[in-house]
């Protein structure tokens, strides 16, 4: 029904000052002639009986008075979490226990045994970061490593690299993969107790992701090149681990003039003094890894600095987890769009030594680059696992063209500059090795007997080990497993009777 | 009018009565050699004047003679026991045992396996009551003829033993004991919880994939694993076979142990001595418990709401 009411008059009446209209509150349309009260009931608000509201019991809690303690200090949780513990005091210890050494790493007899680490080198496997923690070193009277097949074939390797046959300066390139504790990591430290022995220069980047989560400084590195990006302060810190890791450097003098750096390279100084000069600025510490860089593969000296010049040692390179450095990285552009981790020129550097492109070769004077992936702390990079394959088929002869040849599926996201990293092209330098996956699974049943043995003799296994014992202790490790037959192992067992 | 009263509806059923009860007698009598006057009138009134029949009494046909009993005798002696069916069956079967005692008997487990009626059933079958206890001593017998030896088996023992078996003997057909496979590969199933197991056992060196992914990868916490291969490890069988488990549902524990069932019983086809190890072990018998549904008004299964006050 219409109303008879005309609004249209209403409107047309000049509009009375504010303070006169009377406020429009539902309270007081119930009861017009009675404002004063009605206005002081809405105002006093909620006293009206809650006839409708459940009133259950409810405990009230009490406020805990904030906690006075002080928070550790900066730095200092993260330490904790970091710590590595070598040695247990209550472990037995074992008595006949070889160490690596020059005879001992090559000798295919002590396949399945324990070999522990010499103690002296055991601070410059420390200083480039090669125990992580939670591996289970703290268990042991001293740290050692299973003898395994791969670890023979590596060992082999580096003896030969660093001999004076037929494989002396070759350079062996390896992508170290495999399921979850299968020893990748250790693997690594195997080489690099290898290399120590051989005194090779050891460089080493332990965690990967340490340099795409933007937690370190980036910066452009010139106006020429605003698209890539230097980390300062992860390179002092790569200079600084290669420095405490490899007295050698300081035996090995500088073989040409150096730009870039705050003050001219005289003759003379050493390599080592070389890097801590980067160590010392972080501004400049790209710029004297570049150096140090081309120091260690200088094959001779330039003119004016032939005095006291020395043949360069081979190399060790490992990088573990590098799943990490192929996607986006955290940092940001200036037009706050995210980074390429391979725009960062630290890890370009390294992954450029996958493919040093037409007659280079990544390290002149020989060595070996070993990079591995993580099961455990690693992105879903579907591309990256694509490139592993393709590594795979063209290590067992596949060619590109061939219908059996992995491609990247059509239908998803590729990453090309993945590919790329891992697709060497041109004939690459006489003496560099192609990249080579190595895939690592169990132990076999001698090395875990070996390796079980070593538990028992450190007294932490109270087991008649039998042929029967071990192998359903190989196979309930996933059919041997290491990281897996070291939970069992070191599982207590409380005896009842 | 007289027939909406009430006595006046009497009178007319009574009517109708009787002369429904005369009908029959009117048809029998075209057998039976009777005059016209011994008819009876098609009204029975009281009222009218009776016919009476005049001579002696027609001969005495004893070819149609009916021997009526004076008291009728029930057909079974236990008809005034309140189960008679049940005691004459009883009876029955005792009388033949006892006229079959004598035969040989074979051992107790040895006897072919019957499927008797269920107490439940039997007393559809009879519709009596009968009490579990009896019923037991009826089956007690039943057990005794059952032991005779089945190659001199009285045709009598035994159609009264079928009278008690239910239809279709579910013990009679029996699945085909399984065999291995022409490459040497046992197939078991097994089920837990929300979990279901098919294992291909094969012999060979201790390796195991569950869902083509190693145990490891398949179950990270050890004890899933021990489980899934304790019927091979409590045989010390784990390193002599090969393990290819396809597992579906449910979480870790349930398909560890789906596995293990399905594992025991592959491994029964390769071994079935091993049986009485296996059921030491405990991994023959199923686990038939599964997830209580939600009821309504309960929060879950069984727990209630929060009591509250008003």
């Amino acid at each position: 029904m219409v109303s008879s009411f005309c609004w249209g008059c209403l409107t047309r009446l000049p509009s009375a000052p504010r303070a006169l209209l009377p406020p429009t509150l539902t309270a007081q349309r119930v009861a017009a002639f009675h404002t004063s009260t009605a206005l002081l009931a809405a105002k006093k608000g909620a006293s009206a009986p809650k006839y409708r509201q459940g009133t259950s019991m409810t405990m009230k809690k009490k406020k805990r008075p904030a906690e006075r303690t002080r928070p550790p200090a900066v730095g200092e949780r993260k330490a904790l979490r970091k710590r590595i513990v070598l040695s247990n005091p209550n472990a037995l210890e074992i008595p006949d226990m070889k160490e690596v050494s020059n005879e001992t790493m090559v000798d295919s007899r002590l396949r399945g045994s324990v070999l522990g680490l010499p103690v002296p080198m055991l601070d410059q496997l420390r200083a480039v970061q090669a125990f992580q923690p939670k591996q289970g070193w703290s268990i042991f009277r001293r740290p050692g490593t299973v003898v395994r097949r791969e670890t023979l074939e590596i060992a082999r390797l580096i003896d030969g690299i660093s001999g004076e046959g037929e494989e002396k300066g070759k350079v062996v390139k390896k992508i170290v993969s495999g399921a979850r504790a299968t020893g990748k990591t250790v693997h690594l430290l195997q080489a690099m107790s290898m290399a120590f022995t051989k005194e090779w220069v050891v460089i080493t980047v332990p965690d990967s992701q340490e340099l795409v989560t933007a937690t370190t400084a980036y910066a452009p590195l010139s106006d020429e090149n605003p698209n890539v990006y230097v980390q300062p302060e992860a390179t002092a810190a790569l200079l600084s681990r290669t420095v405490t890791a490899n007295p050698v450097l300081s035996k090995l003098k500088v073989s040409r003039e150096h730009t870039g750096l705050k003050a001219p390279v005289p003759a003379g100084t050493t390599l080592e003094d070389l890097a801590k000069m980067g160590i010392k600025d972080p501004a400049v510490s790209w710029n004297a890894f570049q150096a140090l860089w081309a120091e260690l593969g200088a094959k001779s000296a330039a003119p004016g600095f032939e005095k006291g010049f020395q043949p360069r040692p081979p190399m060790l390179v490992t990088v573990d987890g590098i799943a990490h450095w192929m996607k986006e990285s955290k940092y940001n552009n200036v037009d706050v769009q995210p980074i390429h981790a391979h725009d960062l020129l630290f890890v370009r550097h390294f992954l450029s030594l996958l493919k040093p492109g037409t007659g280079q070769s990544s390290l002149p004077n020989g060595g070996m680059l070993l990079y591995a992936t993580s099961a455990s702390n690693s992105p879903t990079i579907p591309t990256l696992d694509v490139a592993l394959k393709q590594v795979a088929a063209r290590q067992a002869g596949v060619r590109p063209s061939a219908p059996e040849f992995p491609h990247p599926d059509l239908y998803a996201k590729t990453d090309q500059r993945v590919l790329d990293a891992f697709d060497s092209y041109g004939l690459p330098a006489p003496k560099e090795g192609t990249l080579e996956l190595q895939t690592l699974a169990g132990l076999t049943r001698e090395e875990a007997r070996g390796y079980l043995e070593y538990f028992a003799h450190s007294g932490l296994l109270r087991e008649n080990l039998t042929d029967e014992w071990i192998g359903e202790k190989w196979s309930l490790a996933g059919g041997g497993v290491i990281g897996e037959l070291e939970r069992i192992g070191r599982r207590l067992r409380v005896n009842t009777a | 009018m007289a027939w909406q009263t009430s006595n006046g509806l009497v009178h007319a059923v009574h009517a109708v009565r009787r002369t429904a009860q005369l009908r029959p007698l009117s048809v029998l009598s075209a057998s039976t050699p009777l005059t016209l006057q011994q008819r009876q009138p098609a009204r029975g009134y009281a009222t009218e004047g009776s016919q009476q029949k005049s001579g002696a009494a027609p001969e005495i046909d004893f070819s149609t003679f009916k021997n009526t009993p004076s008291r009728i005798v029930p057909v079974s002696p236990a008809y005034f026991s309140g189960s008679p069916k049940f005691i004459d069956h009883i009876l029955n079967l005792e009388h033949i045992l006892a006229k079959y005692a004598s035969l040989p008997t074979v051992a107790p487990g040895t006897a072919p396996r019957m499927a008797w009626f269920k107490l439940l059933q039997f007393r559809e079958v009879v519709g009596e009551p009968v009490p579990t206890k009896k019923y037991k001593s009826l089956l007690a017998i039943l057990q005794r003829l059952n032991r005779i030896e089945p190659k001199l088996m009285p045709d009598e023992v035994q159609n009264a033993m079928n009278v008690f078996l239910r239809p279709g003997n579910p013990y009679a057909f029996k699945p085909v004991p399984a065999t291995l496979d022409e490459r040497g590969v046992a197939r078991g199933k097994g089920k837990r919880k929300a979990a279901s197991a098919v294992v291909h056992l094969v012999e060979g060196e201790g390796e195991v994939r569950v869902n083509g992914q190693t145990l490891v990868e398949a179950f990270p916490r050890i004890h899933d694993r021990e489980s899934a291969t304790w019927a091979l490890r409590s045989t010390q069988r784990l390193d002599k076979y090969n393990v290819w488990a396809s597992v579906q549902g449910g979480g870790h524990t349930g398909q560890a142990e789906a596995v293990t069932l399905a594992v025991a019983r592959a491994l029964m086809v390769h071994e079935p001595a091993l049986k009485p190890a296996l059921r030491k072990a405990g991994v023959i018998t199923v686990d038939a418990r599964r997830v209580e549904r939600k009821k309504p008004g309960h929060v879950k299964a069984r727990k209630m709401p929060t009591w509250v006050k008003r």
